[in-house]
């Protein structure tokens, strides 16, 4: 089965560096966004698939994300540190967004997250001076490095790319590692967790604090890619999206933000056949995918795999 | 021989109902102190209590005289103090053998060294020892919620073992098992008393079980200590048998 997943891996990394060969403009665009949200989904998988702790926040840490770069870049910040302080922040802010996790779960907590979603929101919106406010700031530069400009849609995407593999192996890197069966441990049993001397207080901050790291991080990117921001582009609408990204690909599953976010950015442009019925025809699939695979799709696919294994001994007598 | 656990005048009331009243206690280096019972005697309220679970209202509890009232439990296992639960406590998803890592990883190094460090934490080796202990080796690499019962109660007791602990408190390590796992629970965890001169305190309502595994015991009727000695003297004990069967 493992062996599976990583040929399964490699040809859709092979596809994925061939693939805007074969597109036109704006499919280009829109795997770059793919891209971006993708590491998004990551962070959110990371705190709600695997640490167990709700988020409706992440879609505001894309903006706090972008916010920063937009801002700095202007300025004379070099890119690259734009970035990090971007990831920097968003660390920051979500460790400290991390603390009612300590004491509220579940829906209380979802309603905790969606109030700070709500409040970067209005502070996008009403501190002008700094945001632009509704008007949001226009052409966000891309950058380039040592000469080589993402300024072209395609440059733009091989970077995204770039980062997105980067960021993943890290955190896959993390997820193997101690940490990660600290994270799985915490979302199965904190009672049990902190019994075997982990500190779940701790752990509980870094899984919100990292997650809403590589949110920020995927801001970063998402500025320079769309080049105009605005308060709108980062409401609960978005949270709402990446938490479907998360959902539907396969929370808890490493490559289920990858799947994901496929389906929640490209779904719904090949839905445009349908013209004003594009979104209720989404939305319907989206609810019978739901219905018939909550484990979302890649939980369908392992159930579908160890349907069809050999089997084996079984665990119990 | 020293005390390894003190626990001295604990109090634990919830509203009006006083469920531990001024307990005190020692636990001796290398022995097995078994508590019992009548259920809603305070068995459990005294453990959690002790491990950091609940806050006491009064008393202080001592590890190796160091105090630890109100210590967390983390902090307290990091200290050697390990338990395991009344009600299963397994991570089903993970894996026997990560399981087992998991229960040991925080005693090693940082957190930081647990990030760059090696994925099994240096403890898969110990952990392979652990299983093949228990005679799980057949199952080391199944998911944990796919064992049966029996089973996973044997996984639960090697996870509490698996730091090295001074102090094992085992609640309820034979609640439902059946007699032929019972058995093997009893056996395994003598040999790891013998083996590693480990000190338990074990909760439990199996009295042979009790009598066959503790060499002292101490007897909890509404929140107070109402006799204590050897397994054989406690099961003679007239006071002992009116909290059991009542007038």
């Amino acid at each position: 089965m493992k062996w599976l997943a990583a040929g399964a891996a490699a040809a859709a990394a092979i596809f994925a560096l061939i693939a805007p060969l074969l597109l036109k403009p704006f499919g280009i665009y829109l795997i770059s966004m793919w891209a971006v949200l993708t590491i998004a989904a990551l962070g959110l998988n990371l705190t709600l698939g695997y640490a167990g702790q709700v988020s409706l926040a992440q879609g505001a840490f894309v903006g706090i994300g972008a916010y920063t770069v937009a801002l700095l870049t202007p300025v004379g910040c070099p890119f690259a540190l734009a970035f990090l302080a971007a990831g920097a922040l968003c660390f920051a802010v979500g460790w400290v967004l991390g603390y009612p996790a300590l004491r509220v779960q579940h829906h209380y907590l979802a309603f905790v997250t969606l109030a700070f979603s709500t409040l970067v929101f209005l502070v996008l919106r009403n501190e002008e001076w700094l945001t632009g406010g509704i008007y949001g700031i226009n052409g966000v530069a891309r950058p380039s490095f040592f000469g080589w400009s993402t300024f072209k849609a395609l440059n733009f995407y091989y970077f995204s790319l770039g980062m997105l593999a980067v960021l993943a192996a890290a955190t896959w890197w993390m997820l193997r590692s101690p940490w990660g069966r600290a994270f799985v441990a915490l979302r199965e049993n904190p009672v049990r967790a902190l019994s075997l001397g982990l500190d779940t207080r701790r752990y509980t901050l870094m899984a919100f604090a990292i997650g809403s790291s590589l949110g920020g991080m995927a801001g970063a990117l998402y500025a320079p890619l769309v080049q105009f921001i605005e308060p709108v582009s980062f409401t609960l609408g978005l949270s709402f999206n990446l938490l479907l990204m998360v959902i539907v690909g396969g929370s808890g599953y490493f490559f289920g933000p990858f799947v994901g976010a496929l389906i929640a950015v490209l779904l719904p442009e090949w839905m445009r056949v349908a013209q004003g019925y594009y979104l209720i025809v989404y939305a319907m699939l989206v609810m019978v995918m739901m219905a018939f695979c909550p484990s979302g799709i890649l939980g369908l696919l392992e159930r579908a795999l160890k349907a069809f294994a050999p089997r084996g001994k079984e665990a119990a007598p | 021989m020293s005390a390894v656990l003190q626990v001295s005048n604990l109090r634990k009331s919830f509203g009006g109902i006083t469920a531990v009243d001024g307990v005190s206690f020692e636990v001796r280096e290398g022995e097995i102190l078994g508590i019992i019972g009548p259920n809603g005697s305070g068995k459990s309220t005294l453990f959690n209590c002790v491990l950091g679970q609940l806050s006491p209202n009064g008393g202080e509890v001592r590890v190796d005289g160091k105090p630890t009232t109100g210590m967390r439990p983390c902090d307290l296992n990091r200290l050697g103090v390990s338990r395991t639960f009344q009600l299963l406590q397994v991570f089903p998803q993970l894996s026997v053998r990560d399981n087992l890592i998991l229960a040991g990883q925080e005693h090693r190094g940082t957190m930081l060294s647990r990030l760059i460090g090696r994925a099994d934490a240096g403890l898969g080796d110990a952990a392979d020892q652990m299983i093949a202990f228990f005679r799980l080796s057949h199952l080391s690499s199944a998911p944990a919620g796919l064992l049966s019962y029996g089973q996973q109660k044997l996984l639960d007791a090697a996870m509490a073992f698996m730091a090295g602990p001074r102090l094992v408190l085992l609640d309820e390590p034979a609640g439902g098992v059946n007699l032929t796992m019972l058995g093997h629970l009893r056996e395994r965890l003598q040999a790891y008393h013998a083996e590693r001169k480990a000190t338990f305190v074990v909760i439990e309502h199996q009295m042979e079980f009790v009598m066959a595994l503790c060499t002292r015991v101490l007897v909890l009727a509404e929140g107070r200590i109402i006799a204590e000695g050897a397994p054989r003297d406690i099961a003679r004990n007239p006071a002992v048998i009116e909290a059991y069967l009542g007038h």
